[in-house]
């Protein structure tokens, strides 16, 4: 082909080579000692004499866009019976987490620390008792359960009976300010 | 990494794989029979339909069709062709019914689940107090016919027993089922066969085929409790195991360790082989799986955790007690 | 040609219009349907358990018998039309409001959802003022174990005390004059997942509490405690070996299916009875004469049941325990190997009833959640009959000479699989709400649910704390499409007498009156006073929020009679509203959510009671 089509499809190429990479990056064993959890993420809230709230990690951007992870946290949702308290998002025991009230904070790492802790309604904790990239994996897979993550890292379908609309079609939930009434 | 001595699908040491091989056997001579004449046919052709040139031509051929010897030839061979069919598909008729005669009359149930990466075995009764769970390993008493249901949690997985029985697919909301009988004592390799995933490879299954009497004394150990732990530093790692993350996926009948989504390691220590055929079973090995199972089998669902080396030689030892 | 074509569009449009209001009839307005007169032999209430009515309220059933039948007959059909509110209460919480207000001694005590505080209100007073409030503390964290809801169905006044139950765990008993705690015992432990919503039975110097969690790999059990110091006097288990069951050389049971040694042992995989469940969450009765309780189990656990082959004793069927020691005398299982989270654990009246020769045979009243309405002798267990008071499609009956339940093979739930169109749906044809009798008309009127449900099952984790369920429920509508159903049910010829049709389930308690009215109240807020002969709709009432709780008739310090009814919506039906669940996931709330998508815009949380009476 000519030499003008040749070079442009090679850029091309090369872009999506680059642009597709984090996507599914798969780092099963992560870093253990590394994936530290923010135990001061707090919802937000005020932040007196001009403080600044913390910003997000950058370890946790990429958890929430991986799509590993957040097939790992499909799994793991089931399996540490997630499910059975807060249903496949709508909720339960526990609040819905496919909407967009959050109480304790909806950002990634808000979550993380929510399921590391626990909360004071009666949301276990579970550090010790999960690695903390485990955590992570959760916390993104929660995250999709809003439609908050970029459509080609969710998961498709789910291992359970249908219920909802499958994730690829999950309209954003704007979320809201932390609601820390409870 | 060699476990029974040889993984061989002309081991024959069951029914179903002595019937394969049988019916391979009637195959082979069948079709190296028809393959011969059809080689041989070729070549008189050949040799027939040289012209001094040595160019084949087409009226040569031709000439051949109306005469009565080509007539017969083709009779002959249009009954040589049934014959040899006939005689493949009473061959398998026979070894179908010689296997599917298994299930008329199981001496022993099992259910297998397959899982990604590992096997879930039951031993099932209508005495529901009596089942035993295992994972990644299958005993079977010499001669008596064993009833396999097949389920799948996941993927789609397929067992195949090369030295036993042939391959059956385990598929996700289906039940299927695998007849075997066992005839010759031994240990011997099963793996998955159909691609799960990225550790499908190390997928394998131990199965052990034994007499009667050393059968129940296996299944009674399996149906003990798991023993207790004695010294400080077992019952640390009893600790751990029970209330960390161990305890999350994995059971231990007779402890708080009641996890249901990883292999039930109540009598651990008495395997073989380390997730599923990844590792043989020595202190070495446990070491470096519990340490870190995603560098031994990245990718399966146990995590590496991080483990402080204390917390590391408790859980060892008193894992290594799960006999 | 054209004409043709006009004519043939009109039919269609025609049809169309019937097709829809076909499809639309009877949704909102509440229809009553008739099936005749019910049977001249009636059935009488146990009288050792069922003393005349002295126009207090002390225990959630009324008297051991569990009638919650009140014999005040001021208020009739004549005039209930004239029921105005006489004062409000507003407790300031709003979880789901069960517990009925006790009144005794002119003092009306409100008990509610967690935070389980107790309010004491001065009736001889006008408005009713509190005199005094308890506030327990009850630990938050205990909220994150409760399946369906924080909720707390009531306490019991006794001997000058009132009793109640605690749902992180705790029993309590206060001084009923000063609200003072005298003694809290621990009961159950919230991290292994249980928690206590149940009333307690105060009798014979004891005080029995069971445990909830049978979706939480709980070991359910029933304790009794010393009335006076709050000391464990024994612990009846529902699962594990005859010596923790307390099963000896009295257990005698009507049916060879629930003989044996070490049945709760035996009837499961090893190990599973100690997270089995056959948790006592609902309600118990006890006959004086005979000194037995009777109380029924929850489900087994987890609701995935290829992981717990075997009957799963003792879960999902009736004990009768002697109240002194704990011993049982007899176990009938009603749902061996639970399949749908079909609990038993439902209101067990205690009333004679005519046998074949003529004479009374002190029987056992009970609508049970699998959807048939059993009638036993209570002596013995034995079944005398058991009809479908509800639609089922997943058992084909009860086989009376073996009590055994008989499934329908094809609805049985396997892993990987969606089982559709199951009926009854989970909660059953009936759950935890209570009917009432009335030794007048001879009737069980029972407010229930008509649902049906698709499940899928699969494998469940155990970790202590956490669910240990493994399935998902979608529940919508049954046959006829209204949720809720009001029955009034003859337990002699074991049919309906009438019928009212209701679009939201109906999940709160019924009460019956001596003036031959019945109340009760739904899940959007209206109480109703109906006929107790004809169903025929007398009254009703706007309440500030649903009405899930037990409706009571006390004889206030003037004389006169009062109908006093807790209105706050929630519990498992109301969760959606409550913990503001989202509808978008059908399986949200055990699949509960699907059932009343449309409940939020109808109905919001509260926490007041409203005490109705006649004008003066």
């Amino acid at each position: 082909m000519s030499s003008l089509y040749r070079n442009s499809f090679a850029a091309i190429a090369l872009l999506a080579l680059i642009c597709g990479c984090d996507r599914d990056k798969q780092e099963p064993r992560g870093n253990p000692l590394g994936e530290t959890i923010p135990i001061a993420a707090s919802p937000d809230t005020i932040f007196p004499g001009g403080k600044t709230p913390p910003s997000l990690d950058p370890r946790a951007a990429a958890y929430e866009q991986n799509a590993y992870a957040i097939a790992q946290g499909q799994q793991l949702f089931t399996w540490m019976n997630c499910a059975g308290c807060h249903s496949h998002g709508g909720g339960g025991m526990g609040p819905a987490l496919m909407d967009g009230k959050w109480r304790y904070g909806g950002r990634i790492d808000q979550i993380a620390a929510s399921i590391a802790n626990g909360r004071p309604n009666g949301m276990p904790s579970w550090r010790g008792k999960l690695t903390n990239q485990q955590i992570w994996q959760l916390a993104a897979y929660v995250r999709t359960l809003s439609g908050q993550v970029r459509k080609d890292a969710v998961g498709a379908r789910g291992d359970t009976m249908s219920n909802s609309p499958p994730q690829t079609e999950t309209v954003r939930k704007p979320v809201t300010q932390a609601d820390s009434a409870q | 990494m060699n476990m029974s001595g040889f993984q061989t699908a002309l081991g024959g040491d069951a029914l179903e794989s002595s019937n394969f091989l049988s019916l391979f056997a009637v195959f082979m001579a069948v079709c190296t029979i028809m393959y011969l004449l059809v080689i041989g046919a070729l070549l008189i052709g050949m040799w027939r339909g040289r012209t001094p040139g040595g160019e084949l031509t087409v009226e040569s051929g031709r000439h051949h069709e109306s005469t009565p010897a080509f007539r017969t030839a083709l009779i002959g061979w249009t009954a040589l062709i049934l014959v040899g069919l006939t005689a493949l598909t009473i061959a398998s008729f026979f070894t179908d019914r010689s296997n599917a005669s298994v299930a008329r009359d199981p001496g022993l149930t099992l259910k297998v689940t397959a899982n990604q990466w590992w096997w879930d075995v039951e031993y099932t009764t209508h005495d529901a107090s009596k089942m035993i769970r295992t994972a990644n390993e299958i005993h079977l008493p010499v001669g008596v016919p064993a009833e396999i249901t097949l389920q799948a949690s996941d993927v789609i997985h397929s067992l195949w027993i090369p030295n036993l029985a042939g391959k059956q697919d385990l598929i996700p909301g289906r039940v299927t089922d695998m007849q075997l009988l066992p005839r010759k004592i031994g240990t011997y390799r099963g793996q998955c066969a159909e691609f799960c995933g990225i550790q499908h490879a190390h997928m394998a299954l131990d199965v052990t085929v034994e007499s009667k009497a050393d059968f129940e004394k296996w299944v009674a150990a399996q149906q003990r409790v798991a023993f207790a732990p004695t010294t400080p530093l077992q019952l640390a790692g009893y600790h751990y195991v029970t209330t960390r993350e161990c305890s999350a996926c994995h059971a231990i009948t007779g402890t708080p360790a009641g996890g249901t989504v990883g292999p039930d390691l109540t009598h651990f220590a008495s395997r073989r082989s380390i997730g599923a055929g990844t590792l043989p079973m020595n202190t070495g090995n446990l070491y470096g799986w519990i340490a870190d199972p995603q560098s031994q089998k990245p990718g399966n669902h146990m995590p590496t955790i991080g483990l402080e080396p204390a917390d590391l030689h408790a859980i060892v030892a008193y894992l290594e007690t799960l006999k | 040609m054209r004409r043709i074509l006009a004519v043939i569009v009109a039919i269609v449009v025609v049809l169309v219009i019937v097709a829809i209001l076909w499809g639309t009839r009877g949704r909102n307005a509440p229809t009553t349907v008739d099936y005749g007169a019910a049977s001249a032999a009636k059935a009488v209430p146990a009288a050792s358990a069922s003393p005349p009515d002295d126009g207090n309220w002390t225990m959630p059933g009324k008297d051991y018998a569990s009638t919650r039948f009140s014999g005040l007959n001021q208020i009739t059909p004549a005039n209930v039309g004239k029921l105005q509110v006489a004062f409000t209460f507003s407790t300031g919480t709003t979880e789901g409001f069960e517990a009925p207000p006790l009144v005794v001694n002119n003092t009306m005590y409100v008990v509610t959802p967690w935070p389980n505080n107790v309010f004491a209100l001065d009736l001889t007073k006008p408005g009713a003022p509190a005199k005094w409030v308890y506030k327990p503390n009850t630990a938050a964290a205990a909220k994150g174990v409760a399946c369906c809801g924080p909720v707390n169905r009531g306490a019991v006044y006794a001997d000058g005390k009132l009793f109640l139950n605690l749902l992180d765990g705790h029993t309590v008993a206060l001084d009923a004059n000063s609200g003072a705690e005298l003694w809290r015992t621990q009961v159950a432990d919230i991290q292994k997942g249980e928690t206590i919503t149940m009333a307690p039975l105060v009798a014979a110097g004891k005080v029995l509490v069971g445990n909830s969690g049978g979706e939480m790999g709980v070991r359910g059990r029933l304790t009794a405690l010393d009335e006076g110091s709050g000391k464990i006097a024994w612990i009846g288990y529902s699962t594990g070996p005859d010596k923790d069951v307390l099963i000896g050389p009295d257990y005698h049971p009507p049916y060879a299916k629930d003989a044996g040694k070490d049945l709760g042992v035996s009837t499961w995989p090893p190990g599973m009875w100690k997270i089995g469940g056959g948790s006592v969450w609902g309600w118990l009765s006890y006959d004086p004469k005979l000194k037995l309780v009777y109380y029924g189990t929850s489900n087994p656990g987890p609701w995935n049941s290829t992981q717990r082959p075997g009957d799963n004793k003792f879960t999902a069927g009736v004990f009768a325990r002697d109240i002194d020691t704990g011993k049982v005398r007899w176990f009938y299982q009603s749902t061996p190997h639970d399949l749908y989270d079909h609990d038993d654990i439902n209101e067990i009246v205690l009333a004679d009833v005519p046998g074949p020769n003529g004479q009374r045979i002190p029987a056992m009243l009970r609508p049970s959640r699998n959807g048939f309405f059993y009638v036993q002798d209570r002596r013995s267990g034995r079944v005398l009959s058991a009809q479908p008071y509800g639609y089922i499609n997943v058992y084909k009956g009860v086989d009376l000479k073996s009590g055994q339940l008989i499934p329908v093979p094809a609805m049985e739930p396997q892993e990987g699989r969606v089982l559709r169109n199951i009926c009854p749906a989970s909660p059953g044809a009936k759950d935890w709400n209570p009917s009432a009798f009335s030794p007048i008309t001879g009737l069980v009127y029972i407010p229930h649910i008509n649902l049906c449900q698709d499940m899928g099952i699969q494998n469940a984790n155990y970790i202590a704390g956490t669910p240990f369920v493994g399935a998902d429920v979608k529940m919508y509508a049954g046959p006829g499409g209204n949720r809720g159903v009001f029955t009034a049910w003859d337990p002699i010829a074991q049919r309906k007498v009438f019928e009212i049709k209701e679009d939201l389930p109906l999940w709160s308690p019924a009460l019956a009156t001596g003036g031959n009215l019945v109340f009760y109240g739904t899940m959007d807020g209206w109480f109703k006073a109906i006929d107790a002969r004809t169903g025929k709709l007398l009254w009703q009432f706007k309440t500030a929020s649903g009405i899930i709780g037990q409706p009571i008739s006390y004889r206030g310090p003037d004389g006169r009679q009062y109908i006093a009814v807790p209105s706050g919506v929630g519990g498992w039906a109301g969760a959606i509203v409550t913990a503001d669940l989202d509808p978008d996931d059908p399986t949200a709330a055990l699949g509960f959510v699907n059932a009343v998508k449309d409940l939020k815009t109808r109905v919001a949380a509260g926490g007041v009671v409203y005490v109705f009476a006649l004008p003066q």
